[in-house]
């Protein structure tokens, strides 16, 4: 007994994933690269919905829709002088081309070398709650180390990023 | 007695109390390392109490509790506590010294401005060696074992500001890494033949092949030898004199050397199962005990000779584990921790005192030290092994020990080196309490100093006759020593003490001629002439004997000081007969390949053109061989 | 058709080839920064999947991938502080710029 992932879903997700990133890198506007991030990001977390990771769905949307992105706009509006300066000369990279795709070409390889050991979808899956009481009973520790992790960059983002004194 | 994890925590959690705060209000907080020391004292006494009212019923572990961290394979790596006769008899010894150390460096260090610092490093200090006296497995030792050797160096290279105490640190550091790289490589071999770290598993029952045992515990003695500063490897020990007096106290007593004892005691099933390792054991610990005595006594540093003195006393330690003695080695290091100690704190307070660390401008502290001298005296006459002192009993149980296992070599040098302490305990002794006062303003020490030193002088004096108990107590095996082994070592202490006087207590009259020709006038002349015969002792038997010692000496500072700097001179002498052949014959041949290693580097160097997307496209290119390389395998 | 666990690999490894290319090509670093975090994102839909996949009652990938999520948040967060950093020093936020490491 399984669970089918709905084709028609799955391929426009994709679609938007993928064309977003590509987007994201043929633009030459640098804010409108931002942009093209969110929609991905957006994507992705339809993606999850479609693996019925609901709160992954929401930390997505939340962290790097919300944040992330506000974040990289805000960094672009500050380290920008002229309006004009968005505007980047495109970059084709020949070179990161080449290496870029020898790797797509190595994972595709081993993708069809190595089978992934279940492709039908296991009909249950457990929802928030559990995810919730397993988050907060095995995996506490790790979740305590993440949020001094958080604060210790936080510091250190305010701490590189203050006005004063040159160090 | 699951409060047993307190006694380690305790200390360690004084530490990171105070590590992180700022300077100022460290240094008013100095009553928390203090109170976390004396708490854990009182643990470690309701422990020991437990573990006395437990052996009565046959068993010798009376708690043992452990958390596993991870497995490796069958292993199982953990944290453990372990507590049975030894461990809670060191954890008292421990907790004593380091609440006496502390207790004392209240007053030793109350003008300093980094006080908060010293006291927050004597705490990890301190907890760092209960960790590894209650730990129930070699790797829980073993990072125990490190986090002191940091203590250590931080300790003596507190006054950083200076150049000696910071090469001392560096070259004590450096000198106790050398054994621990020997340690290191022991444990993984054990790992390897035995699967397991775990004392159970490692020291009872297991059958160790004769081969691997004597590998393991030749290298475990490496590592001690390092930790504990026997020869050739005591070379750090002098210089970590460096450091705060009392610091030195702690590491000569209680910790640092203690560790080194205590982990060839702790292996001893190890090394009887290798045999070998225990011969070399008791060559070491002999070889030691004679030159450690020796070099003590043509010491004018007050704290250079009580260093010595630990060495030597820390190769008694070794030879009677060398001979499987382990109660006698035990008790040894149970009583030499407390005399040192006290020695220590004494020398602390007498440099207060004279504002110097020369003991030839020291002389009639007597009169204007009461306590201290009193308290000395009894260190120094236990460190002599006079009866009925504890170190008397300690040094004669190890004496026995020797003689009842036939090692009539080992004895001989065991008596000789008896004869040695004694004599440079009376120069020490009379060079700085008797003779004419060279210094002024002669104060004694803070009540807070004097208090600790008092304590340990009553246990030195108490704990000798509690010999038989402890051997009772660690080996099931316990007696008073043979009357005629007692008089024997007691007449060999006594005789060394008045060659010592004969030499030394006369003889600082003499040395000190510039005040007796003021008080004396005429009568100078008379003196000297009177004294003639001490020159006579002096080319006679002073003469022979300093040139032997500082021969011995010299060879200390040069042949084992020297072999890292001998093999970068080697290497030089070696490089500069090269340079002689490249210079006459094959000189454009080298030149040649010094073009073409350049111009390699040239070549390479450009890979580091400092763009970080070439390295990152360097990091993408590598990745890709590797998985190339994993496909082409799996296919 | 039905969709299973190699559709979504293979969607993982062309996010993730669009981002090596984007951070191995962009001379701003506030670009090649955005293209990590698509990185980052391909890796982390190839943990939910493979949880979903292989071990759904466990959901080992899910709590890997949030762990994944903090920490790319906290680099994210560090390396736009260091862009702001470092533009305030040299007027620009140029990749090209920076090459005091050159041997």
């Amino acid at each position: 007994m399984s669970e089918s992932v709905n084709g028609v879903v799955f391929f426009m997700l994709a679609f938007a994933t993928i064309g977003g990133a590509l987007m994201m890198l043929a633009t030459r506007n640098v804010v409108h690269a931002a942009y093209w991030l969110l929609e991905t990001m957006l994507a992705t977390a339809g993606l999850y919905l479609l693996l019925s990771a609901e709160f992954l769905a929401l930390v997505q949307v939340l962290v790097y829709a919300g944040a992330v992105s506000v974040l990289v706009l805000f960094v672009i509006m500050l380290t920008l002088r002229r309006r004009s300066d968005a505007i980047r000369p495109f970059e084709p990279g020949l070179g990161g081309a080449i290496v870029a795709a020898l790797f797509l070409g190595a994972v595709y390889l081993a993708l069809t070398r190595f089978v992934a050991p279940a492709v039908e979808m296991p009909a249950t899956a457990p929802g928030v709650v559990e995810f919730g009481q397993i988050m907060f009973t095995e995996w506490a520790l790790p979740f305590e180390i993440a949020s001094l992790v958080l604060l210790v960059a936080l510091v250190a983002a305010v701490w590189w990023s203050r006005e004063g004194e040159d160090r | 007695m699951g409060y047993v994890v307190l006694i380690p925590l305790l200390p360690a959690i004084a530490f990171a109390a105070l590590a992180p705060l700022p300077r100022s209000v460290r240094n008013r907080a100095l009553g928390v390392a203090v109170a976390a020391v004396a708490t854990s004292l009182a643990l470690s006494v309701a422990a020991f109490l437990a573990v006395t009212t437990e052996a009565g019923h046959g068993a010798d572990v009376a708690y043992h509790a452990s958390v596993v961290f991870a497995h490796a394979g069958s292993a199982e790596l953990g944290f453990g506590l372990l507590v049975d006769p030894v461990s809670a008899v060191m954890l008292l010894v421990v907790t004593v010294v380091g609440l006496g150390v502390q207790v004392y460096s209240l007053g030793y260090m109350h003008r300093d401005e980094r006080r908060g610092w010293y006291f927050a490093v004597l705490s990890l200090f301190t907890a760092a060696m209960l960790t590894l006296v209650l730990a129930d497995n070699f790797l829980q030792l073993y990072l125990a074992w490190e986090i002191m050797g940091l203590c250590s160096y931080l300790l003596i290279g507190f006054w950083h500001e200076q150049e000696a105490p910071r090469r001392a640190s560096i070259k004590a550091f450096l000198t106790t890494r050398v054994g621990d790289a020997g340690f290191a490589v022991g444990l993984l071999i054990m790992y390897a033949t035995t699967g397991s770290f775990a004392y159970d598993t490692v020291l009872g029952g297991l059958a160790w092949a004769p081969g691997a045992a004597t590998a393991v515990a030749l290298l475990f003695l490496f590592g001690a030898m390092g930790k504990s500063a026997q020869f050739p490897l005591h070379v750090w020990l002098p210089d970590a004199m460096a450091g705060p007096t009392p610091a030195s106290a702690l590491i000569h007593a209680a910790t640092m050397v203690a560790a080194g004892v205590y982990l060839v005691a702790r292996a001893l099933p190890i090394f009887e199962a290798s045999g070998v390792a225990l011969t070399v054991t008791l060559v070491v610990g002999s070889v030691t005990a004679l030159l450690g005595g020796l070099l003590a006594a043509v010491q004018h540093d007050i704290k250079k000779v009580l260093a010595y003195s630990t060495i030597s006393q820390l190769g008694y330690m070794f030879m009677a584990l060398g001979v499987g003695g382990f109660a006698a080695g035990m008790f040894h290091l149970v009583t030499h921790a407390f005399f040192k100690s006290l020695l220590f704190l004494g020398a602390g307070v007498i440099i207060h005192a004279a504002h110097t660390q020369d003991m030839r401008e020291m002389g009639g502290l007597a009169r204007h030290l009461p306590v201290t001298t009193g308290t000395f005296t009894i260190g120094a006459l236990a460190l002599a092994g006079i009866a009925p002192l504890s170190g008397f009993f300690s040094k004669d149980e190890i004496l026995t020990v020797l003689l009842h296992e036939h090692q009539y070599v080992a004895f001989g040098v065991a008596i000789a080196a008896a004869f040695v302490t004694a004599l440079y305990v009376a120069r020490l002794w009379f060079r700085v309490f008797t003779g004419p006062v060279q210094s002024e303003g002669l104060r004694e020490g803070h009540a807070e100093m004097l208090a600790p030193m008092v304590v340990l002088a009553a246990i030195t004096v108490a704990l000798g006759f509690a010999s038989p108990a402890f051997g009772e107590f660690v080996a099931h095996h316990g007696e008073w020593p043979a009357p005629l082994m007692a008089l024997t070592s007691t007449g060999v202490a006594v005789g060394g003490l008045l060659l010592g006087w004969f030499i030394f207590g006369r003889r600082s009259r003499v040395l000190n001629t510039r005040v007796i020709k003021q008080r004396t006038g005429p009568l100078y002349d008379v003196l000297v002439q009177k004294y003639y015969l001490d020159l006579t002792y002096d080319y006679f038997i002073v003469q022979p004997y300093a040139r032997l010692a500082s021969g011995l000496w010299r060879f200390d500072a040069g042949v084992i000081d020297g072999v890292v700097n001998g093999a970068g001179a080697l290497w030089r002498q070696v490089a500069r007969l090269g340079a002689l052949v490249d210079a006459r014959a094959i000189d454009g041949v080298v030149n040649g390949v010094g073009t073409a290693v350049r111009s390699a580097g040239d070549r390479v160097r450009r890979i580091q053109v400092g763009r970080v997307q070439v390295y990152q496209g360097l990091m993408a290119g590598a990745l890709l061989l590797l998985m190339t390389w994993v496909i082409v395998k799996g296919a | 058709m039905t969709v299973g666990l190699p559709h979504f690999m293979a969607l993982s490894a062309v996010l993730f080839s669009v981002g090596l290319y984007g951070v191995l090509t962009r001379k701003s670093t506030i670009m090649a920064l955005m293209c990590l975090e698509l990185m980052a994102n391909a890796v982390n839909i190839n943990l939910v999947a493979i949880s979903r996949f292989v071990t759904p009652a466990e959901m080992t990938g899910q709590f890997f991938a949030v762990f994944s999520m903090v920490v790319s948040a906290a680099e994210i967060g560090l390396g736009l502080a260091l862009v702001i950093a470092i533009y305030r020093r040299r007027k620009t936020v140029e990749l090209g710029a920076m090459e005091e490491l050159k041997g």
